[in-house]
């Protein structure tokens, strides 16, 4: 017989893991971020001085432009082209599944390997440069110049990315009654027709979806500079989640490095919030 | 008479238990001893001098852990946290100038004044923040050259560069003439001290990287970057010079001699057309050295023994027996005067000789690193200023301003 009880039974293991290895730390981090704490000597409360000095200092609004940049150069790409994939490959014909697989190839590639092959592709004297080349173009100084990093460093996270949000929307095309496009072809719906009437509203929860997952990703982008640029050149590549890292395990500033982290969660609850907003009116 | 048997029982008894008691709190001596990447491959010869150590000091107990360098700042930082940091560590430079000024450390000049001068006066001083050394130096590496016998001959050159100048003219003659690189910049702030200019003055209150001098190099290096002698990816960091010689990209490569050999496993005919040679020195006469150093823990609860251990393990025996394992060095005065770092004079392997040569050089090695706690910030400033002067054209006396403001407000 069922009770409420046996759910929590079930549950508790996932529970006590979110509660030991993420919400009880991030309160102690948001305690952290109060105090002036190096490991190695007891933390002084300072109250909000970490919050009003990283607001004051020029580098965190420089780590949070590059950012932003990298998200708004990230995030448009990776919530509409997906959709377009997986529309060509939510068809079926013979080879069809190894189409889907190229495309989702990348992503089972670790982001280190990724970096280090980009890294090759992007050399003053790499592939590009020489493709470039030949038709009479370049070279670009894709990871040495302030205006070419974010993009470059952009590219390599769409190719990375493609795949895996084309899958979220593949399940959401294939959870769509087809009676729905049958009576659309009924009523002489064209391809294009079908897919702006019937795929895209009914694929509206996936979009949001993809939406705050890749924007929550673009935000907390770090591994791609850290091992493609580290942070350069001069900081044009630091991302806010990058200067986290230096502040805590290079400058052991625990509670400044803590401080900054919150500033981002509320960045992106923000945006997460004016998202969720905007799609439920357009669903009103 | 069963009283008498009594009190024997008794006594034996006591005298078992005050053993027992002695040989508890002579055991109770056990020191942690964190090392760096050294396992599995030197495992013979860390616990061999484990084994030697205890069998001398039958008290003390070394258990020994070998973290991974990349993640050893962190599990140091773990450890820190849990109030649980090792007796004796092995600490890169940087990191342990950090430690030292948070007080985490032993302080060298006063616990082992005794054995101050049996090391190198230069390398000592890479434990050295705010006029303080907080380690004992261990295994060294110095950076010499090696470079491309062909790629200079073809150049019309018949060896290495030995002076600055020579080696940016060389530079200018390979770019325009071969398309290849000779020097490179990728450590501003070690290139500073060998013409005299440091980033902060001796006694570690104030930026001292504003003088005529700097400017002159500023200014250079500027020219040198239009001409475009320095390669981007090198100075930004994005690419490894080890890699770029063995593509025959750069004539000569300053490192490390125990680096060489990857040369070989890269390109096995370039490493065939290599030799080594003494790295270009400097006015100041000096190259940087880098140092593993062995600290101990303010925490320790047995920092006596833990001394001792850091003392034994760095000694003229036990380093000379180390470098004869792998191509470093000893910190040790008396180790490397060992004839055995004389084997490579006339060897025509650029690895062999290299070591030799390393050896050669460390009557002119010293940590060029500044002796402050925030060095590695300091670090950047410096280097991110001249990337900002050959990248973006600003003006080298503005960013010499900027760095100098930069650092000082850092002291």
């Amino acid at each position: 017989m069922y009770r409420p009880s046996h759910a929590w039974l079930f549950m508790a293991p996932a529970l006590i893991i979110m509660l030991a290895f993420s919400i009880i730390p991030s309160f102690m981090a948001l305690g952290l971020s109060f105090t002036d704490y190096n490991v190695f000597q007891k933390a002084q409360w300072v109250g909000l001085d970490n919050y009003r000095t990283i607001l004051r200092t020029g580098e965190f609004w420089n780590v949070l432009r590059n950012t932003l940049s990298y998200w708004l150069l990230v995030t448009p790409v990776l919530v509409t082209v997906p959709v377009f994939v997986a529309a060509l490959v939510n068809r079926e014909m013979p080879g069809i599944k190894f189409y889907r697989l190229l495309f989702y190839f990348p992503v089972l590639v670790s982001v280190v390997i990724t970096a280090l092959i980009w890294g090759w592709m992007f050399q003053s004297n790499g592939i590009l440069n020489y493709l470039l080349g030949l038709i009479g173009l370049g070279p670009v100084r894709w990871l040495t110049r302030r205006t070419t990093v974010l993009p470059s460093l952009a590219l390599v996270t769409i190719w990375q990315g493609l795949g895996y949000y084309m899958l979220f929307y593949l399940a959401g095309m294939q959870s769509i009654s087809l009676d729905v496009y049958e009576a659309a072809e009924l009523d002489g719906a064209t391809n294009w027709k079908k897919h702006i009437y019937i795929t895209f509203p009914l694929l509206r929860p996936v979009i949001f979806f993809t939406t705050v997952i890749s924007t929550m990703a673009a935000l907390k982008e770090f591994t791609l500079m850290m091992t493609m640029t580290g942070g350069g050149p001069i900081g044009a590549s630091k991302t806010v989640v990058y200067l986290v890292f230096e502040e805590a395990f290079e400058n052991l500033e625990m509670g400044y490095a803590s401080a900054i982290s919150f500033l981002l969660f509320a960045v992106i609850l923000v945006l997460t919030i004016i998202n969720k907003t905007t799609l439920d009116k357009e669903q009103e | 008479m069963l009283r008498k048997k009594l009190s024997l029982i008794v006594l034996a008894l006591m005298l078992t238990l005050s053993f027992a008691f002695v040989g508890s709190v002579q055991a109770a001596t056990e020191i942690t001893f964190w090392t760096l990447s050294l396992s599995p491959t030197f495992d013979d010869y860390i616990n061999g001098v484990i084994a030697a150590f205890e069998a001398e000091n039958p008290g003390i107990k070394v258990n020994w852990q070998d973290i991974p360098h990349a993640v050893a700042e962190q599990r140091t930082l773990t450890a820190a946290a849990a109030n649980q940091l090792p007796d004796v560590m092995n600490l890169n430079t940087n990191f342990l100038k950090k430690l030292g000024a948070l007080g985490a450390l032993v302080d060298m000049d006063t616990a082992a004044a005794d054995v101050k001068d049996h090391y190198f006066p230069g390398i000592w001083k890479a434990g050295e923040v705010n006029g303080v050394t907080y380690a004992l130096p261990w295994y060294i590496t110095n950076s010499l050259m090696i470079y491309n016998k062909d790629l200079l001959a073809k150049a019309g050159f018949d060896g290495p560069p030995t002076t600055m100048e020579e080696s940016w003219e060389m530079s200018r003659v390979l770019y325009n003439k071969l398309g290849v690189y000779g020097n490179i910049i990728t450590s501003i702030h070690l290139q500073l001290p060998k013409e005299g200019v440091y980033l902060v003055s001796p006694d570690g209150k104030s930026a001292a990287i504003n003088t005529p001098k700097a400017l002159e190099m500023f200014r250079n290096y500027k020219k040198y970057y239009d001409e475009g002698l320095i390669p981007d990816e090198l100075l930004l960091g994005q690419a490894k010079g080890i890699e770029w010689y063995a593509q025959e990209r750069i004539a000569w490569f300053v490192t490390g001699p125990q680096l060489f050999r990857q040369v070989l496993d890269m390109a096995p005919d370039v490493y065939h057309k290599s030799s080594a040679a003494f790295d270009v020195l400097g006015s100041e006469e000096v190259v940087n050295v880098a140092v593993m150093n062995i600290a101990v823990a303010s925490t320790s609860k047995n920092q006596d023994a833990a001394v001792k251990f850091a003392k034994f393990m760095t000694n003229a025996e036990n380093q000379l027996a180390f470098s004869k394992l792998t191509a470093i060095l000893p910190s040790v005065i008396e180790a490397a005067n060992d004839e055995y770092f004389t084997a490579g004079k006339d060897s025509t392997d650029a690895a062999e000789l290299g070591h030799y040569i390393a050896a050669q050089q460390l009557q002119y090695s010293t940590d060029l690193y500044a002796p402050v706690e925030n060095v590695t910030r300091i670090n950047r400033i410096v280097n991110d200023e001249i990337k900002r002067v050959l990248l973006e054209d600003k003006d080298p006396a503005e960013a010499l301003r900027d760095a100098e403001r930069l650092i000082n407000e850092l002291l």
